[in-house]
C-alpha cells in the first residue's frame, strides 16, 4: 500500500470508467460496432434491396444503383456485388440504368413486406413494446421468419388487412389493399377527413408525429394550410405541423354533410366539475391495454366524470359505473368523449 | 365434401374478411360490451343518489390532496417504521436473552456432559445454533409487527391511494405506481417485497420493481444502521444532539435508498429494459373497516413461518461456515484470517476493511448476523481481549463496549459512513436472491439483481473514501 494515493486511485478509476463507456455505450460503442461489422449476410442484403425496390416502384419513382446505395446501410461495393448476384438469379433486371423487379422478385419483396408489417401488427397487439421501436424490430424479424411461421402468425392475428401505421399487409397470395386518402399537406382549408396512415420513416419525422400525440383513425378538420404550416383540429385539440411532417400523414376525405355536428373530445380534456359520455376508444389504444379499458367499463355510452386528481395532477381517477379508476394522462387521451 | 367446394368456401371467407374490414373485431367487442351495459341498465335497479359514501369521498379528497397527500403518506410510513423498530426492541432482547444468554450455555453444558468432542460442539452449537437463534431474535419481532400493520392498511384500502399519489414520480422513472407499495414492503423484508411485485401486471415494470427492491432498507439492516450511527455519527456532535444526529443519519440512508430506487428504475428503463411500454390502470376501491384479528393472525403466522424457514435453510449453513472458517487452519492462520488479510487491500480502497467484507460475504444468507460476525472477526484479527471465543458470534449489551472493540479494529468515521452505505448498497440476502429467481424464473435477471447493487456499493464507497482522504 505504499504507492497508494487517493488522487491516483481516482484517476485510474475515472479512466477505466471512460474506457468502459467508450466500449459499451449504446449504438456507438466499439464493442457493438465491431460486433455489427461481423454480422453481414447475403440474404439480408438481397431482401433489403428487394424491399427498397418495391417501395421505389410503389411510389412511382425509378431506382438506380446510386439511389439504392443512398437508402441502404451497407457498403457501396457490397450493394453492387449483391445486385450482380440478383440479376443472375433473375430477381431483378436492368432497363438502361434503372433497376426493375421481375415477377419472382416482386413476389419475394411482397413476402418481406408482409412479414415486416405483420410483425409490427404483432408488436402492437400482443406486446407492450413502444411504437418508436416497432420499425427497427420488424426490420430485424423480416429476415428471420419462414413462410409457415409467417402464415401462422397472420392467422393468430386474425389475418389483419392493415398494420398499425395503416399500411396494407399483403396476403399470402400477394393481394394488397389500397390505402385510402391523400397526404395531409395537400388538403384544402375546411376539408374534413380521417387519418388512415402514419408513415414511420424517416425516423426523425415519425418521432415528431408521435410527440404531437396525433392518433391514427382520428377525425380532423383543416383550418390553415400554407407553405409554412398546416393547422388542423382533431378530437378537440389543435395541431400545427410543418408541411414536410404533414406529408407523412394520409387522410381519407369524408363527406361533411353526413357527419354529426357534436364534437368528439379526448377524456384528458375533461374538467373536474363536468360530466361526459364515452364515444369510444381511439385506435391508438391497442391490444391488452385496450381490452383492459373495455373490461373496466370504458364502453360507448357510459357516463363519466372526474373522481379525484392526484397531488401531481397525473394520473386522474375517473368515476365509471360507480367505480373509481385511475388512468394516466396518455391513456385518458385515447378515450373519446362527448361532454354533456 | 369435394376438394373443390372446400377451396371455394375458403376463398369466399377470405373475400368476406376483406370486405368486413379491419375494425370488425373491435366493433364486435365494443358492441357486446355496449349491449351488456344496456341490458344491465334496464334491468338492474340501483340507488343512484347514494353512489359512494360521503365519508369515502371526504377521506379521498384529503389523502390525495395537493397539500396533505404526501405529508400523510410519509407520516404513516414513518409511524409504522417507528412502531416496528421501537416495538421490536423488547421482544427482540427477550428472545435474545432466552436463546443466546440462557439456552446457549445450557446447550454447551449439555454437550460437555455427554462428552461431545470440541469441534462437533463448536460446529453445531456455536456455529449453526447461534446463527439460527440470532436470525430469529433479530428478525421475528419486527416482521411480526411491520407486516400486520401493513396488511391492515392494505385491508383498509389506503395502499391503492399511495400508488395513485406517487404514480407520476414512478412514471417519470419508467416504472409503475404500484412499485410504491412493493418498495414500502421492502422496508419490512426484501423477499416479501419481491413477492409483492406480483400486483404489477406489466412484465417490464415488475422486473424493475424486483431489481430495485433491494434499495429499500429492510428490517435486517435497520439495527446495523442504528448501532453504527449511534456509535460513530452521534459521537461527532455535542452529546445533546447525538440522538438527533444519529437518527437523521439513518433516515438519510433510507431516503438515499429511495433515491436509488428511482434512479436505478430510470436507468434500467432507459437501457436494458427499454421498449416495453407502461400501461397503468388502478382501481381505487371503497374504504372498508379492516378485519383486524383475521389480518393480524394470518399475517403473524405467515411471517413466522417465513422467518423460521429462512433461519433454518439459509442462516444455519452460514453459521456453520462462520465457525468453520475461523477454526480451520491453513499453515499458522485460520481461513478467516487469510481471507481478511487478502481482502484488506481492497477493503482499504473502499474505506472499509477485510473484516467487514468477509462478514458481508459469509452473512449473505442473513444480514442480521453482520454485526455479531464483525465483532467476532475483529476480536480474532486484532487479538484484543473480549468476545466469546474463536468462531463464536457475539453482541455486546452497551454501544460503548462495541465502540471500544470496533475502534481497536481501526475503525474511523469514514469506516462507519461507508459501512452504512455498503449496508444499503450490497447484494440482497440469499432468501431474496432465491425469491427473485423463483419470481422471475431467469438466471440472467437474478444475477443482475444480485450484482448491480453490490457494484454500485463498491463504486460509491470507493469514491467517498478517496474524496474523504483528499479533503480530510
Amino acid at each position: 500500500m505504499n504507492t497508494y494515493n487517493p488522487v491516483n486511485a481516482l484517476i485510474i478509476f475515472v479512466s477505466i470508467s471512460v474506457l468502459i463507456y467508450l466500449i459499451f455505450r449504446p449504438a456507438k460503442g466499439w464493442f457493438w460496432l465491431i460486433k455489427n461489422s461481423f454480422i453481414f449476410n447475403e440474404k439480408t442484403a438481397i431482401e433489403d434491396i428487394l424491399k427498397q425496390l418495391y417501395h421505389f416502384e410503389n411510389s412511382g419513382k425509378d431506382a438506380n444503383i446510386s439511389s439504392l446505395t443512398g437508402v441502404l446501410k451497407f457498403k457501396d461495393s457490397l450493394v453492387i456485388e449483391v445486385v450482380k448476384l440478383m440479376t443472375i438469379s433473375k430477381l431483378i433486371y436492368f432497363e438502361g440504368d434503372v433497376l426493375k423487379l421481375t415477377k419472382s422478385g416482386r413476389d419475394y419483396s411482397l413476402r418481406i413486406v408482409r412479414v415486416h408489417r405483420l410483425w409490427e401488427k404483432y408488436l402492437a397487439e400482443k406486446t407492450g413494446i413502444d411504437k418508436l421501436e416497432w420499425h427497427d424490430r420488424a426490420e430485424f424479424m423480416e429476415h428471420k421468419l419462414s413462410l409457415e411461421e409467417t402464415n401462422s402468425l397472420a392467422s393468430q392475428l386474425g389475418n389483419p388487412v392493415y398494420d398499425p401505421h395503416g399500411d396494407p399487409i399483403p396476403t399470402n397470395s400477394g393481394k394488397i389493399a389500397k390505402v385510402k386518402g391523400v397526404a395531409l399537406s395537400s388538403l384544402a382549408v375546411n376539408s374534413i377527413g380521417k387519418i388512415t396512415h402514419i408513415e414511420d420513416e424517416p425516423d426523425i419525422i415519425y418521432k415528431q408525429i408521435i410527440a404531437e400525440n396525433i392518433h391514427i383513425g382520428s377525425q380532423i378538420r383543416v383550418v390553415e394550410n400554407n407553405t409554412k404550416r398546416i393547422v388542423f383540429y382533431s378530437e378537440g385539440e389543435e395541431f400545427k405541423l410543418a408541411p414536410i411532417v404533414a406529408a407523412n400523414l394520409t387522410v381519407a376525405i369524408l363527406d361533411p354533410t353526413v357527419l354529426d355536428k357534436e364534437i368528439t373530445l379526448r377524456l384528458s380534456s375533461l374538467q373536474e366539475n363536468e360530466t361526459a359520455k364515452i364515444v369510444g376508444i381511439s385506435k391508438e389504444s391497442r391490444g391488452e391495454s385496450r381490452r383492459r379499458l373495455l373490461d373496466l367499463g370504458f364502453v360507448k355510452g357510459t357516463q363519466i366524470s372526474i373522481d379525484l386528481m392526484s397531488p401531481l395532477r397525473n394520473p386522474t381517477a375517473y368515476l365509471v359505473k360507480g367505480t373509481s379508476i385511475a388512468l394516466r394522462k396518455d391513456q385518458a387521451s385515447k378515450i373519446l368523449i362527448k361532454k354533456d | 365434401m369435394s376438394q373443390k367446394s372446400i377451396e371455394k368456401i375458403i376463398a369466399l371467407s377470405s373475400d368476406l374478411r376483406w370486405q368486413i374490414g379491419d375494425d370488425f373485431h373491435d366493433n364486435l367487442a365494443e358492441g357486446i360490451y355496449a349491449d351488456a351495459s344496456e341490458i344491465a341498465k334496464n334491468s338492474v335497479i340501483s340507488n343512484n343518489k347514494k353512489k359512494r359514501f360521503r365519508l369515502d369521498t371526504k377521506i379521498d379528497k384529503i389523502v390525495t390532496s395537493k397539500t396533505w397527500g404526501f405529508p400523510i403518506m410519509f407520516l404513516i410510513l414513518g409511524v409504522i417504521l417507528w412502531i416496528t423498530i421501537e416495538g421490536a426492541n423488547y421482544p427482540s432482547s427477550m428472545l435474545a436473552n432466552l436463546l443466546l444468554n440462557n439456552f446457549h450455555p445450557i446447550l454447551k453444558t449439555l454437550a460437555a456432559s455427554i462428552g461431545m468432542p470440541w469441534w462437533l460442539d463448536g460446529f453445531l452449537i456455536d456455529g449453526v445454533y447461534l446463527a439460527v437463534a440470532w436470525v430469529i431474535a433479530v428478525m421475528l419481532p419486527p416482521m411480526a409487527i411491520f407486516f400486520p400493520l401493513f396488511t391492515l392498511l392494505e385491508d383498509f384500502g389506503y395502499l391503492p391511494r399511495v400508488a395513485f399519489n406517487l404514480d407520476y414520480l414512478f412514471k417519470k422513472s419508467g416504472a409503475h405506481g404500484k412499485q410504491a407499495l412493493t418498495m414500502s414492503m421492502g422496508f419490512g423484508c426484501n423477499a416479501a417485497g419481491v413477492v409483492a411485485t406480483r400486483i404489477i401486471d406489466s412484465p417490464r415494470e415488475r422486473l424493475i420493481a424486483i431489481i430495485t427492491n433491494n434499495f429499500s432498507l429492510c428490517n435486517g439492516r435497520w439495527p446495523t444502521q442504528i448501532l453504527i450511527a449511534t456509535i460513530f455519527i452521534g459521537a461527532v456532535v455535542p452529546a445533546s444532539f447525538s440522538g438527533i444526529a444519529s437518527l437523521s443519519a439513518v433516515i438519510g440512508i433510507a431516503i438515499l435508498g429511495i433515491f436509488f430506487t428511482f434512479f436505478v428504475s430510470w436507468a434500467l428503463s432507459k437501457t436494458v429494459l427499454k421498449g416495453e411500454v407502461s400501461t397503468f390502470n388502478l382501481e381505487l376501491p371503497p374504504y372498508r373497516p379492516p378485519r383486524f384479528w383475521k389480518t393480524v393472525y394470518t399475517s403473524l403466522i405467515d411471517r413466522t413461518i417465513i422467518v423460521l424457514w429462512r433461519a433454518i435453510f439459509f442462516a444455519a449453513p452460514a453459521g456453520a461456515v462462520i465457525w468453520l472458517i475461523s477454526n480451520i487452519y491453513i499453515g499458522d492462520l485460520s481461513i478467516a484470517s487469510w481471507t481478511i488479510n487478502s481482502l484488506d487491500g481492497f477493503g482499504f480502497l473502499l474505506g472499509l476493511n477485510g473484516v467487514i467484507l468477509l462478514a458481508y460475504i459469509v452473512a449473505i444468507p442473513a444480514n442480521e448476523i453482520v454485526i455479531p460476525t464483525i465483532l467476532m472477526l475483529t476480536v480474532m484479527a486484532t487479538g484484543i481481549a473480549g468476545g466469546e471465543g474463536v468462531g463464536v458470534m457475539f453482541e455486546l449489551d452497551s454501544a460503548s463496549e462495541t465502540a471500544t472493540i470496533l475502534k481497536a479494529g481501526g475503525w474511523t468515521l469514514l469506516t462507519a459512513v461507508n459501512l452504512m452505505l455498503f449496508s444499503l448498497l450490497h447484494n440482497p440476502c440469499s432468501t431474496t436472491i432465491y425469491t427473485i429467481y423463483k419470481e422471475t424464473k431467469s438466471v440472467k435477471w437474478t444475477v443482475v439483481a444480485s450484482l448491480l447493487p453490490v457494484i454500485m456499493g463498491f463504486v460509491i464507497t470507493f469514491l467517498i473514501a478517496q474524496i474523504w482522504r483528499i479533503v480530510v
